[in-house]
């Protein structure tokens, strides 16, 4: 079995990786890095832009309140670059390693269907190469959209690719879209001493998330001194000898922003030009390719999985969809519980939910009951001076089904999983009560949210 | 006092019988003379009625095969003690069954078969029942390994954890859905975990079921429809067929009934009858019988043509069709069907058939697989008549055209010969006058 994945991030490596694992010829195409996005130009770069800003931000806020006296911090902007260059570096190069150890062949450049069963690929060092295949994953990606606005090329306006390697950090920022790239960028760079605007057509920022976790966000922004207007759309961005200026609009009226650098947020939309997709029939809508449940394309032997089929752009969405896609081929059964996809954002205090939201909820017909917890009553967070936040869990009022759980406050992307477990295994709020959780810690949170649930936490 | 009905051995050469339905339960009175089950051989069914006064206790064999004179059920007074009988009828049916369990447990490789089922009674020592209430294990079920097959306390241990092991695994959500809509979670059939999505599809199909309401019934079968049976059975059984289809215009024997119309009125099934015939004197092998292994060959048409009736389907003979003309045969065949139909055909009406006829064209079939009334050796299925496009001489014409399906008994008819006799029909069919030389 021949199998050739197109495109080497976090959807294809790990598609290439767990084919080669089912017994398959693997070969991967990816023009740049590997890694894709998520490494290279997203989830990690942005991490550690975000990792060190908020060290910063302890040093300064929390230090002396927990008994650490600091002459001077100062932020070494060179030294950061250089460092999110190597891990970046570290991890990509330890992708090449994996691919090495499971025997998948790797040819750098850019892939292009010649029919459903030969890629040309045209190669670095200028030539072609033709690599057969029964299968084909496509997992070539997304980029952010630049938006239809006079002004878009105009030099100091960015989008995420940019943002993560600026020569310095810039005086002021205007970030437009408030959604989860947005709202990451406004945190690190505000953090790092840079005055920041957030412009959201949208009546609310993060959009997607349960907005009672939002809101914690949202307080916190607005209490470091970064500027929110909702419902207000973007007209144009023109230049001043200040730098950019930027002409919004909204039912108040006429509103203009002056700054640095303006930061194009508003999404991403998926990478499927120049792939030849017209040599193999397969079919696109709005620029994402259709796939059915196990990911297959309309053209039998291919399959698309990750970012270029729109949907849900995270990179872990990806890398099941990936492993889901070759197990098909490869004759398992798989399918995935999109129930269970967290969602994240990596700011101070962090966001993470999954499942549904209240609003999809009750939408969805659902008759609901509420647990909430405050961080505020959780000894752990007033420990690590981090009592913003709250958990809510959300259960079927009827059989105590857990249909979502949402957290604003310390390491909440990584306790999201307690609540994706539970919803992956069907459990009830009453086993997550019956779950000792450890003492001392954050988690003890997610216990009482859920005692809430039956309007009797012991914290509160 | 208490005493084994037996098998009754209803004939000389009776052997075994076989129980087919209890006419009473374990518990009934049952008085002497009274009718207390039926008995199959492979000759027929009879009842036995009771011997003996007194209240049917248990009932040995519930169904099955058993030699005669074997112990089937006990009859006895209302509390008398019967473990002497039930021991020794243990016994007997253990010895019985000895050789054939081997066999079973080879093929199996384990005991499953519950020995209760078996018309035995189950052995049980003492510690394993008193195991077997503490685990809330149904001692019935539990497959016996001790000596005569009891049941050991190691056995029902064994049967309680695999019954543990094999418990469903199930989301508490799935858990608390199924009581809420009250299903039970054991009927679910899956081999991974139970979730809420799997019971509330259940749900969905018990509540389907419950709407759809489905029911079934038995009913006798009535003599006629035994009778068909048995003999439909027969023929597949005894005749290798072949079935051959040939489309026949019709056109010319319309024509016919057209210009008789005002003389007499003859239906299509008339003309084939009286065409049928002429052939077959042309090939006899298909109006011929096979009698071991000689073959009867006639100078006689005898032609059954099939009936439809409520209750089934009967085959009543125009006899001699081969010297018959039209009118007779028409005249013949209308007296017959309308005996058929009001009950009224002899036996002289139905006998000494050589060849027969099955029209089911008035429903518009267009070919079909008839089966052979034995001991004949063909039968000719008549479709519908329908207008088709057909080219004649580089021509589209539309004609009336029929089909026909010979299924005919490859023991005495290969398939030249059916094929020549097709044809042979087909240019009789499509051009009558030739009968006239």
């Amino acid at each position: 079995m021949k199998i050739a994945i197109v495109g080497g991030g976090p959807g294809g490596y790990v598609a290439a990786i767990r084919a080669a694992q089912l017994g398959a010829e693997v070969t991967l195409i990816e023009k740049e890095n590997l890694g894709g996005t998520c490494l290279n130009k997203g989830c990690i770069p942005t991490k550690v832009l975000l990792h060190t800003s908020e060290r910063i931000e302890e040093i300064k806020n929390d230090y002396d309140k927990i008994g650490i006296e600091v002459c001077e911090a100062k932020l070494d902007w060179a030294k950061l670059q250089e460092r999110k260059e190597k891990i970046v570096k570290n991890l990509t190069g330890g992708v090449g390693s994996l691919l090495r150890k499971n025997k998948v062949t790797r040819i750098t450049g850019e892939g292009e269907f010649k029919n459903k069963n030969q890629l040309r690929v045209k190669t670095e060092h200028g030539t072609s190469v033709t690599v057969d295949f029964d299968y084909a994953v496509i997992a070539s990606g997304s980029r952010p959209v630049v938006p239809p606005l006079p002004g878009t090329d105009l030099p100091g306006v960015i989008t995420s690719d940019e943002a993560l390697c600026l020569g310095e950090v810039p005086r002021s920022m205007v970030i437009i879209g408030g959604g989860v790239i947005g709202a990451e960028f406004a945190a690190a760079y505000s953090a790092l001493g840079c005055r920041i605007t957030i412009v959201e057509m949208l009546p609310k920022i993060v959009a997607n998330m349960d907005q009672d976790i939002v809101k914690s966000l949202k307080e916190k922004f607005i209490k470091k001194g970064i500027e929110i207007h909702t419902s207000t759309k973007v007209e144009s961005i023109s230049r001043t000898s200040a730098g950019l200026l930027i002409n919004t609009s909204s039912v108040e009226g006429k509103r203009f922003f002056e700054a640095e650098k303006v930061l194009l947020s508003i999404g991403r939309r998926p990478a499927t030009d120049g792939l030849g997709l017209e040599n193999t029939g397969v079919k696109t809508e709005r620029g994402s390719i259709a796939v059915e449940r196990n990911m297959r394309t309309n053209v039998s032997n291919i399959y698309a999985i990750g970012d270029c089929i729109g949907g849900i752009m995270l990179a872990h969405v990806a890398s099941a969809e990936g492993i889901a896609a070759v197990e098909s081929i490869m004759g398992k059964k798989t399918a995935i519980d999109f129930k269970t996809v967290p969602y994240c954002v990596y700011t101070k205090p962090e966001l993470a939910g999954v499942g549904l939201t209240e609003e999809q909820a009750k939408s969805e017909g659902y008759d609901v009951k509420i647990g909430v917890f405050p961080m505020y009553g959780n000894g752990k967070a007033v420990i690590e001076c981090e009592t913003e936040g709250l958990v809510k869990y959300i259960a079927d009022n009827d059989t105590g089904e857990i249909l979502g759980m949402h957290m604003a406050g310390p390491r909440a992307t990584d306790l999201i999983v307690e609540g994706a477990l539970a919803i992956r295994l069907e459990a009830t709020i009453d086993e997550i009560i019956s779950t000792i959780h450890a003492h001392p810690t954050i988690s003890e949170a997610l216990q009482e949210a859920a005692r809430a649930v039956h309007d009797n936490p012991i914290h509160i | 006092m208490a005493e084994f009905i037996v098998m009754p051995k209803m004939g000389l050469t009776m052997t075994e019988g076989t129980i087919s339905n209890w006419r009473k339960q374990e518990g009934d009175t049952i008085k002497k003379g009274e009718i207390i089950f039926d008995v199959e051989t492979d000759k027929l069914t009879n009842e036995f009625d009771s011997k003996a006064d007194g209240v049917l206790r248990k009932i040995l064999v519930k169904s099955g095969t058993v030699p005669v004179l074997a112990p089937v059920a006990i009859v006895g007074d209302k509390d008398e003690d019967i473990s002497t009988l039930l021991n020794q009828a243990a016994a007997s049916t253990e010895a019985e069954n000895a050789s054939e369990k081997q066999i079973q447990e080879a093929q199996i490789g384990q005991l499953k078969t519950p020995i209760a089922e078996k018309g035995g009674r189950v052995k049980v020592t003492p510690r394993a029942k008193k195991v077997a209430k503490e685990l809330g294990v149904d001692i019935s079920s539990v497959p016996g390994t001790g000596s005569e097959g009891s049941v050991t306390e190691q056995d029902v241990r064994n049967y309680a954890k695999k019954n543990e092991s094999e418990k469903k695994k199930t989301s508490p959500v799935a858990s608390i859905t199924a009581e809420r809509l009250g299903v039970d979670i054991n009927k679910i059939e899956k081999s991974s975990r139970i979730m809420k999505k799997d019971v509330v599809k259940y749900k969905l199909s018990e509540e389907l079921e419950k709407y759809a309401n489905p029911q079934e019934f038995r009913k006798p079968m009535s003599t006629m429809r035994k009778v068909i049976s048995q003999r439909m059975l027969e023929s597949k059984r005894v005749s290798p067929t072949v079935t051959y289809n040939i489309k026949v215009d019709t056109s010319a024997v319309k024509q016919i009934r057209e210009d008789i119309k005002e003389e007499t009125k003859v239906s299509y099934n008339d003309i084939l009858i009286k065409i049928v015939s002429e052939v077959l004197l042309e090939y006899p092998l298909l109006n011929s019988s096979v009698d071991d292994n000689e073959i009867i060959i006639r100078n006689y048409v005898n032609m059954g043509f099939a009936v439809a009736l409520n209750e089934g389907l009967i085959v009543p003979v125009v006899k001699y069709a081969n010297v018959k003309g039209l009118n007779e045969i028409s005249a013949k065949a209308k007296e017959l069907a309308e005996k058929a139909r009001s009950n009224g055909l002899t036996p002289d009406d139905l006998n000494g058939g050589t060849f027969t006829i099955s029209n089911v064209g008035m429903y518009g079939v267009e070919s079909f697989t008839p089966i052979i009334n034995q001991p004949q050796v063909a039968i000719l299925g008549v479709n519908a008549i329908n207008e088709e496009a057909v080219v004649v001489n580089g021509e589209i014409k539309i004609k009336p055209m029929m089909g026909l399906s010979l299924t005919a008994d490859h023991r005495v008819i290969d398939g030249a010969v059916a094929a020549e006799f097709l044809s042979k029909l087909k240019k009789y069919i499509e051009k009558p006058g030739l009968l006239l030389l």
